[in-house]
C-alpha cells in the first residue's frame, strides 16, 4: 500500500482494534507485523474482557467503555469470535471484606457487583467447594477467543481498503525535527503521518527504534488447557487473590485462581504472574501450585486430565497502566501498548481513544493517566 | 542410578549392555509387557529372526540386575541438580523416580495421511492391525487391505495371513527398483536378504497380492479406492478401482516421539525425511550431559540400528570402550536406515486426497476446508496460526497424528516450505501423557 | 485357557480373553464403532493402535477418556461411549 494515511506496527488485538477504529474514521491503515495475525500475546491469551478485576480509576473507566464495544464490534465485524457474556464470580476464600469493599467502589463507579451468599453462590456455580460461601458476581464480565477477534477485525480491516503485511520486521523508525516521517521493515519502507506502535511487549523496542522509551517489561503468565468435559463451570471463576496480584509489583512469581470453562468443552486455568524477562522455559511447579489451585475450589476437577500447558509474555508498565497517546517527543508516532493481561479487554476502547485524539474528537474520558509522557525521560 | 526410558528393542539393548556389565538398570515402559512396537506380543514371538527378541525379553526377565516398571506413562522430567526427576503415571497415580544417567528410548510410531473417509471405523495404521494381532491376539477385520510404503507393511500382511485372515491385497505406494539407488547399503546388509527371502516365501505361501505403485485414496466403510500413484503420490487420472475389504490398514512410515528428549532440552534437527530427531554423536551421547538418546528418535531406522544403538549407549553409559566391530555395525545399518529413507520417500500428492469435508485434524473434526479458509480468510502463516483459529492439534493427541500435516498444507497454500523451526516446534509438548489435576494437585514440588 | 472375562459396552454384554484391550475384545466379537464424536456425532473406531491419537477414548467405570486400545479388560466393567 502506498502512502496509507496511518501504520499500525502489531497485529495482535490493540492493533486490530486500533486499525479497525482509524479505518471506520475514514483512514487507509497499513497493519505490519514482524509475525503473522495474534502471533505475540495475543496467541497466548485466554480472552477476558473484564471489568471486575479493576479498583475505580482510568483503567476501570477504560474498561467499561471497551467492554461495551467489544459488542459493538460484533455488530460491526459479526458474531466470528465466540464472544459471550459470561459473567464473572469472584469467590472469597475466608475472610470476604477486602473483596466486598472492593465490590462497592466499583459499584459507585458503573460497575454490576452484585453480593452473593452461600446459597446463590452454590446456585451459579454448583460444582464449587461446598465450604466457599461468599462471593461477588459480575454479570458485564465478557469472554472472547482473541485470536479469531484479531483475525476477523483485520479482514474487516483490509475489506475496508486496508491493508496487512505480515513478517515485516521494522527496522527503523525515522523522523525529521522531532516530526515521524517513516518507518522501513524488512519488507519495504512506508511513510505515513502518522504511526502507531501497537507492538505489545516489545513496544518498548519498537520506541527504542524511533529513538522514544517505552519502558514495557514482559510478566509472564502460565495457562493449563484440559481435556474437553461435560460443563462443570458455568461463567469465569476466580478467587479474591487476583485482585491483588494484578496491581501488584513483586518480582518473584504471584499465583491466583481463575478458572473457565470454553465451547470446545475444555476448561481453561490461570493464573501466574513473574517477572523473569523472556525466559519461556516450562515450570512443573507452577503447573502443581495453578492444579492445586483450581481443584480446591472445583474438587470434581480433580479427575480432570491437563493435557496441555501454555505461556505468554503480558506487556507491563511500571504503574499497571496502559500507554495511550502520542509520543512526548515525536510528534506523528503514537502508542498504544502495556494493556499487561487486559489487552483482549481493553483494546476497543484504546482503539477508540487513540483514534479520538489522533482525529481531533472529544475523548470519551481524559487519557492523561496513560499518556507515553509520564516514562519520558529528563533531558539534562 | 541409571534409567532406561522405553522398553523396545533399544531400551532392551541398553539395559542388557549394563546388566551384562554389572550395573544394575532400571526399565519404564508404558506398556503391560516389554518388547516395544516391534516386539510386544502376548504369546510365543513369531515372525522372522524371533530368537534375537526371545533372547531380550528372557534375559530382562530374568537378570536381577535389570527392573522392568510397567504400564508407566512419563508425563514430565527435569533436571534437579545433578540428577533427574521423572514423573510417570501408573494405573493414573502419579509416581517419581530419580536417576543420575538417562537413556531415552521412547521409540516412534506409525505415520498417517489423510484421505476421503480415512475417518471411519476400519481405517487404522499397520501398526494398529499388528498390535491387535499379536498383542491381543484379535484379527483387525475380514478382508484387510495393508497399504502406504514400507517395509513394515510385509509383517503386518503375512501376519494377518499366517493367522487365518484374509488379506485382499498389500499395496506399496514404491517401486522395489528405489533400493537400486542404494547398492552399497543392501551390499553391506546380507541379512537383509535372507529377511526379504523370508518374507517372499510367506507371501508366496499365503498367496498374498502385492501391487506396487499404488495406494488407498479413499474409503467407504464397505470398499477402498485404490489408485496408481506417481512417486510422489499423485493419483494417475482414471486408474481407480473399488475394493471391497472392511478394514484399511496404512501407513506412511515411522515418526518418532521426542517429546521426553525435549522436555530435557536435548537439541533436535530435522532428518531428511522431514522428521524431527535429536542430535547424537557417535555414542549416542545427546546435548545434555548424562542423557543419551538410541533408535527411532535419532533417526527412523528400524530394529536393528535400533539395537546396536542401544548397545552403544548402554556401554558407553558406563564407561565400556566400542568395540571397532559394533562401530562398523552400527554404519552397515545406518546405512541401511538411509537406504529405507531413500526407498520409501513420501513426495506431496497426498494432499489431494482427501475431500474438503475430509476431517485433516480427527481430534478437533478439522477439515480441509477450515484450514484452507484460515490461511485465505484469516492469513495464517504455518502450523501454529492455523492451530489457533482453527484448533487444529489441540485436541487429546495434541498434534501428533495431525500436525505435520497441517503445517504441509498450510505452507502448500502459501507456496512456502515447512522451516525447521517450525517442524521442531509442532513436535514437542511440555505434557508428555495426560495427568489428572488431582494428580498434580497432590505431587510434591521438585525443590 | 482362563475363564472369559464378561464386561459391559453401552449396556451389551461382551466377553473377551485375559489380558485383551477393550478394544480388541469388541472388535473381536465385531463390535467396531467404539465412540461418536462430539461435534459431529461422526462414528470412530481403533485407529493407531497404541495408545497415540486417541480416537478410541471410552468411558471405563465413570471414568472418561479412557484408550481402549491400552486398558485392559476387567470382569464387570461398565463401559460406556459417552457419559
Amino acid at each position: 500500500m502506498q502512502n496509507p494515511d496511518a501504520i499500525v506496527i502489531g497485529a495482535g488485538i490493540v492493533g486490530a482494534c486500533s486499525a479497525l477504529s482509524l479505518t471506520n474514521a475514514g483512514l487507509r491503515v497499513l497493519v505490519v507485523d514482524r509475525g503473522s495475525v495474534a502471533s505475540g500475546t495475543t496467541g497466548a491469551g485466554e480472552g477476558n474482557i473484564l471489568v471486575s478485576d479493576k479498583d475505580p480509576g482510568p483503567e476501570l473507566t477504560l474498561a467499561l467503555r471497551s467492554r461495551d464495544l467489544w459488542f459493538d464490534l460484533q455488530d460491526d465485524v459479526g458474531d466470528s469470535f465466540e464472544l459471550e457474556a459470561k459473567g464473572g464470580v469472584v469467590v472469597a476464600r475466608s475472610d470476604d471484606s477486602a473483596l466486598m469493599t472492593l465490590a462497592d467502589s466499583q459499584r459507585m463507579h458503573g460497575v454490576t457487583a452484585q453480593r452473593v451468599d452461600s446459597h446463590e453462590l452454590h446456585s451459579l456455580e454448583p460444582y464449587l467447594h461446598p465450604d466457599l460461601h461468599s462471593g461477588v458476581f459480575y454479570p458485564q464480565d465478557a469472554q472472547c477467543q482473541p485470536m479469531l477477534a484479531a483475525a476477523h477485525i483485520l479482514r474487516t480491516v483490509i475489506a475496508r481498503g486496508g491493508a496487512v503485511i505480515s513478517h515485516a520486521q521494522v527496522k527503523k523508525i525515522l523522523s525529521h525535527d522531532g516530526v515521524l516521517h517513516s518507518i522501513s521493515t524488512t519488507q519495504g519502507d512506508f511513510r505515513a503521518p502518522i504511526v502507531i506502535n501497537a507492538a505489545g511487549t516489545w513496544a518498548g523496542e519498537i520506541a527504542a527504534l524511533a529513538g522514544s522509551h517505552l519502558p514495557i517489561a514482559p510478566r509472564k503468565g502460565f495457562i493449563l488447557v484440559t481435556e474437553p468435559t461435560q460443563h462443570y463451570i458455568f461463567h469465569k471463576v476466580y478467587d479474591s487473590d487476583y485482585v491483588a496480584n494484578v496491581a501488584s509489583s513483586d518480582a518473584d512469581l504471584q499465583t491466583s485462581t481463575v478458572v473457565e470453562g470454553t465451547r470446545s468443552g475444555t476448561i481453561l486455568i490461570g493464573a501466574s504472574r513473574e517477572r523473569i524477562g523472556f525466559d519461556g522455559s516450562m515450570n512443573y511447579d507452577i503447573v502443581r501450585t495453578l492444579a492445586a489451585q483450581a481443584t480446591s475450589l472445583f474438587p470434581v476437577l480433580r479427575d480432570v486430565n491437563l493435557l496441555r500447558v501454555y505461556r505468554g509474555f503480558r506487556p507491563y508498565a511500571p504503574d499497571h497502566l496502559p500507554v495511550v497517546g502520542e509520543d512526548a517527543e515525536i510528534k506523528g508516532l503514537w502508542h498504544s501498548a502495556g494493556h499487561e493481561g487486559a489487552g483482549i479487554g481493553l483494546a476497543p476502547g484504546s482503539a477508540e481513544l487513540i483514534t479520538q485524539l489522533i482525529t481531533g474528537k472529544t475523548t470519551f474520558m481524559d487519557p492523561a493517566a496513560f499518556a507515553p509522557a509520564r516514562f519520558a525521560r529528563v533531558s539534562i | 542410578m541409571i534409567l532406561v526410558i522405553g522398553g523396545g528393542p533399544a531400551g532392551l539393548a541398553a539395559a542388557v549392555a549394563i546388566a551384562r556389565n554389572g550395573q544394575e538398570v532400571t526399565i519404564l515402559d508404558s506398556a503391560p509387557r516389554a518388547g516395544g512396537q516391534y516386539w510386544r506380543h502376548r504369546t510365543r514371538v513369531d515372525g522372522y529372526k524371533s530368537e534375537k527378541s526371545a533372547m531380550y525379553l528372557q534375559e530382562v526377565a530374568q537378570n536381577p540386575l535389570i527392573h522392568f516398571i510397567s504400564g508407566a506413562n512419563v508425563w514430565s522430567a527435569s533436571r534437579v541438580k545433578d540428577r533427574f526427576a521423572i514423573n510417570y503415571l501408573v494405573s493414573g497415580n502419579e509416581l517419581t523416580i530419580t536417576a543420575q544417567k538417562l537413556i531415552l528410548a521412547t521409540g516412534a510410531f506409525d505415520r498417517s495421511l489423510p484421505f476421503a473417509g480415512w475417518e471411519l471405523p476400519g481405517v487404522m495404521t499397520p501398526g494398529a492391525a499388528q498390535s491387535l494381532l499379536k498383542g491381543h491376539g484379535v484379527l483387525a477385520g475380514r478382508r484387510v487391505i495393508v497399504a502406504g510404503t514400507g517395509p513394515f507393511l510385509l509383517p503386518v500382511a503375512t501376519g494377518i495371513a499366517a493367522a487365518g485372515g484374509t488379506v485382499v491385497g498389500l499395496y506399496e505406494a514404491q517401486s522395489p527398483l528405489r533400493w537400486a539407488l542404494s547398492p552399497v547399503a543392501l551390499l553391506l546388509n546380507p541379512s537383509k536378504f535372507a529377511e526379504l527371502l523370508y518374507y517372499a516365501k510367506q507371501v508366496r505361501k499365503y498367496r498374498i497380492r502385492i501391487q506396487f505403485g499404488k495406494g488407498v485414496t479413499a474409503f467407504d466403510t464397505h470398499s477402498a479406492v485404490v489408485s496408481r500413484l506417481s512417486s510422489d503420490l499423485e493419483v494417475v487420472a482414471g486408474s481407480e478401482e473399488k475394493i471391497e475389504c472392511d478394514v484399511v490398514a496404512v501407513g506412511w512410515g515411522f515418526t518418532p516421539d521426542v517429546t521426553l528428549g525435549g522436555i530435557l532440552g536435548c537439541a533436535q534437527k530435522v532428518d531428511l525425511d522431514g522428521t524431527v530427531i535429536f542430535n547424537v554423536d557417535q555414542n549416542q551421547r545427546s546435548s545434555q550431559k548424562d542423557i543419551w538418546i538410541a533408535g527411532e528418535a535419532t533417526g527412523i531406522g528400524g530394529s536393528d540400528l535400533a539395537l546396536v544403538e542401544g548397545e552403544i549407549a548402554g556401554l558407553d553409559c558406563v564407561g565400556i570402550g566400542i568395540s571397532p566391530s559394533l562401530a562398523f555395525r552400527k554404519i552397515r545399518k545406518t546405512l541401511f536406515a538411509r537406504a529405507l529413507q531413500k526407498s520409501y520417500p513420501v513426495g506431496n500428492g497426498w494432499k489431494k486426497w482427501s475431500r474438503n469435508t475430509t476431517k485433516i485434524c480427527r481430534c478437533e473434526e478439522v477439515s480441509l476446508q477450515d484450514i484452507a479458509d484460515s490461511v485465505t480468510d484469516l492469513g495464517a502463516f504455518d502450523s501454529r496460526t492455523a492451530k489457533l483459529f482453527t484448533r487444529a492439534g489441540m485436541g487429546l493427541c495434541q498434534g501428533r497424528i495431525c500436525s505435520r500435516n497441517v503445517s504441509e498444507i498450510v505452507a502448500g497454500l502459501q507456496g512456502c516450505q515447512v522451516s525447521d523451526n517450525e517442524r521442531i516446534g509442532y513436535s514437542n509438548r511440555p505434557i508428555a501423557t495426560p495427568i489428572s489435576l488431582g494428580e498434580l494437585s497432590d505431587g510434591k514440588s521438585t525443590k | 485357557m482362563s475363564a472369559p472375562i464378561n464386561f459391559t459396552f453401552n449396556g451389551s454384554t461382551y466377553s473377551g480373553e485375559v489380558g485383551q484391550s477393550i478394544a480388541a475384545a469388541l472388535i473381536s466379537q465385531d463390535q467396531r464403532v467404539l465412540r461418536t464424536t462430539r461435534f459431529d456425532e461422526a462414528p470412530r473406531s481403533i485407529f493407531c493402535g497404541i495408545g497415540i491419537c486417541f480416537d478410541c477414548v471410552v468411558v471405563v467405570n465413570g471414568i472418561a477418556n479412557q484408550r481402549s486400545c491400552l486398558v485392559e479388560i476387567t470382569e464387570g466393567a461398565v463401559i460406556v461411549s459417552k457419559q
